[in-house]
């Protein structure tokens, strides 16, 4: 008896601990909540059914827990042994087959409910992706269009209208998700599957691959832009415009590089001799927010980096590091093509 | 029972001491004029057919060894790196060579004893302790047929004139690549540093090859620069067969546009020299072609990591549509 006392002191004494721990911690807990890849930060009407619906789960399963608990409190500490025959049978048959019966055929309606919405029809834009190894192929189709705006590794859309994502895959199974705009879906080849949404408010999301994939699955994201509609036009008529001249002398050797080094056998920048279709449309590539799929961000030191060591950085890429360049011709090649606006 | 175990014990005793014996005093005679003693020889030879019947490959991996351009690839081959031992057709094998141990065969008795794809084993992997070598580049097997071929055609009298190699360095050079298609590059339309630096290649076994390892290693380091100019093209045009448009079209598409599996060849192989990362490949033979990507898409050749990516995904129709169009294609 002295032993098993000893261990509930032992405990108490961890929960003495643990309080303050638990106080101190939520902070950092709830921290997660917010943020530009998160379901709880939401900023689009698909994520908002979706988190209504998370957190009334999430009551209510906090309420059946202190339920429960409350219960067994009550029967093993308060009036231990007194529980009435008569009460066992209802209390069975009323907790615990009717009660869930009924919460869980409300939330499986409610939850099917909201599965056509997933798919609800758009607005007039259709942005096809295709999730490769490991990056994401874009085409921007304008209702009407009769040949899609090619480009690659982001996402920009208007704020305010239904947007229409249209998923295929290459070689493996992907999964497409903005978790501040709405659900994921999964992408396959050979077979098209559909997610529409509708952002709420603009700003930077982050997108992120949500189907194990390969060896660089972890680093296999996309930046979503949602932009009011006048400038999200504007930038997609710049976007299907072809790639700008440099005129500047590194920019010019690095442009002249690219093209002698083969860069253009996998990758198209419109408006060159580069025409290659392997990896991705780099005609505005410095225009983007992130190089390498959410690899890392835009910039002159971004790409030396990305071009030298690609196979460190994103490990079984496809792409093979350029490290036979020396400095200065992996600074030119840099220089051209953060200045692809 | 202990006795039995005893007397055993002893003999192997005695069996290990006279090993040990053998070896270590040196009392074997090495000697090839002492010859094997009575049997030993048909022992060996018939373990060594039999060994060679069980291994050789399949004749459904040969190419056509009635291509003319096949043969005279091994001809050409044959009168550098074989004849030495095995002499050329019609003529006598050296005194010094008659007198080995085994004795190389003359080539017109060594191709009748064989089948092609027996004598393709054996071109391939050598004899053990009979002087015969393995084929230099041991990833190369797909080379070994030319001599095959070359061999086939001793056998059926049918075989042309071995080239005469006693020339100088660059008559040696173009003996097959001005006078050659099918397997052999032309040089004329390739780069003077590029030529070096795969003859570099061809020596280190960086760039496998048997035939070109053989070549080059005959050639004195001196003479390497001077080699890399001043080729012409070839004597005739040998592809301009009519061949399917359809698969030319195929290879155009794959050559200037190429797929979201495969790069745009001439992003690499097109414009002029300054200005490509590749070799020259416009206007090459279509037999040559073909081998060359073939080796790169089997990861044989790897010394640029570029080029077997950009081969990795080729199928075997998208090789001899690429083939059929190069080769056509205007250098």
């Amino acid at each position: 008896m002295g032993a098993r006392s000893g261990e509930y002191g032992s405990l108490r004494r961890v929960d003495g601990i643990g309080a303050p721990f638990f106080v101190l911690g939520l902070p950092l807990f709830l921290s997660a909540c917010s943020g530009r890849q998160s379901a709880l930060d939401v900023a689009g009407e698909d994520a908002a059914a979706i988190s209504l619906l998370f957190w009334v789960m999430f009551g209510a399963a906090c309420l059946l827990w202190v339920a429960m608990n409350g219960l067994f409190f009550f029967l093993s500490r308060i009036r231990p042994g007194q529980f009435p025959d008569r009460y066992v049978q209802p209390l069975l048959i009323g907790g615990g087959i009717l009660l869930p019966t009924v919460l869980l055929a409300a939330l499986l309606v409610w939850g099917l409910g909201l599965l056509p919405d997933q798919r609800a029809p758009g607005d007039g834009l259709r942005i096809k992706v295709t999730g490769e190894q490991w990056w994401w192929r874009v085409e921007y189709w304008p209702e009407g269009a009769e040949a899609p705006v090619v480009t690659a590794n982001e996402i920009r859309m208007p704020v305010g209208e239904r947007v229409e994502f249209l998923l295929g895959a290459d070689k493996v199974i992907h999964s497409f998700w903005i978790p501040a705009l709405g659900g994921k879906m999964d992408m396959f080849p050979g077979r098209e599957t559909r997610v529409s949404l509708r952002a709420e408010r603009t700003g930077v999301f982050r997108g992120q691959c949500a189907e194990f994939c390969g060896a660089s699955h972890a680093w296999m994201a996309f930046e979503t832009v949602v932009m009011e509609p006048d400038t999200f036009d504007a930038w997609l008529e710049a976007e299907a415009g072809d790639a700008l001249m440099p005129v500047e002398g590194a920019a010019t050797r690095g442009a002249a590089l690219f093209l002698s080094q083969g860069c253009g056998a996998c990758h198209t920048i419109r408006g060159t001799e580069a025409v290659g279709q392997v990896g991705p449309d780099l005609t505005h590539v410095g225009g983007r927010l992130s190089l390498g799929a959410g690899r890392m961000g835009v910039s002159t030191a971004g790409f030396t980096r990305w071009i030298g060591h690609t196979e460190a950085l994103k490990p079984e890429v496809q792409m093979p590091s350029y490290d036979f360049l020396s400095t200065e011709e992996l600074d030119d090649l840099a220089q051209y093509l953060v200045g692809l606006k | 029972m202990r006795r039995v175990f005893l007397t055993l014990a002893v003999l192997a005793g005695f069996g290990f001491a006279g090993a040990v014996a053998v070896v270590g005093l040196g009392l074997y005679n090495v000697s090839a004029q002492v010859g094997h003693w009575p049997g030993v020889s048909w022992v060996l030879h018939t373990t060594f057919r039999n060994s060679v019947a069980l291994r050789a490959p399949s004749m459904e991996d040969a190419p056509d060894l009635s291509d003319p351009d096949l043969i005279a690839l091994g001809a050409s081959h044959y009168a550098t790196a074989c004849t030495p031992c095995h002499a050329a057709p019609g003529e006598q094998r050296s005194a010094t060579m008659q007198a080995m141990v085994p004795a190389p065969p003359h080539i017109d008795e060594a191709v009748a004893h064989w089948k092609p794809n027996e004598m393709h084993w054996i071109v391939e992997n050598g004899i053990k302790m009979s002087g015969m070598p393995a084929w230099p580049a041991k990833e190369r097997d797909d080379e070994v047929w030319s001599v095959v071929a070359y061999l086939a055609a001793v056998k059926v009298e049918n075989a042309p004139t071995l080239p005469d190699v006693t020339g100088d360095t660059k008559s040696y050079c173009t003996a097959c690549h001005e006078r050659m298609g099918g397997r052999v590059p032309r040089l004329d339309i390739l780069e003077p540093d590029y030529i070096a630096e795969k003859l570099r290649e061809y020596r280190d076994g960086t760039r496998p090859s048997g035939i070109m390892a053989q070549a080059a290693s005959l050639v004195p380091t001196g003479e390497m620069a001077a080699l890399t100019t001043g080729f012409s093209g070839r004597a005739t045009d040998r592809d301009v067969a009519d061949v399917d448009p359809v698969l030319l079209g195929r290879g155009e598409e794959l050559a200037r546009r190429g797929t979201r599996d495969i790069p745009t060849c001439l992003a690499c192989h097109g414009g002029d020299a300054a200005n490509r990362r590749g070799p020259a490949i416009a206007g090459q033979p279509e037999a040559f072609l073909k081998v060359q990507m073939e080796l790169w898409h089997d990861g044989i050749y790897d010394a640029d990591p570029l080029m077997h990516a950009a081969a990795r995904e080729l199928t075997e129709e998208d090789i001899e549509a690429l083939a059929a169009y190069f080769s056509r294609l205007q250098p």
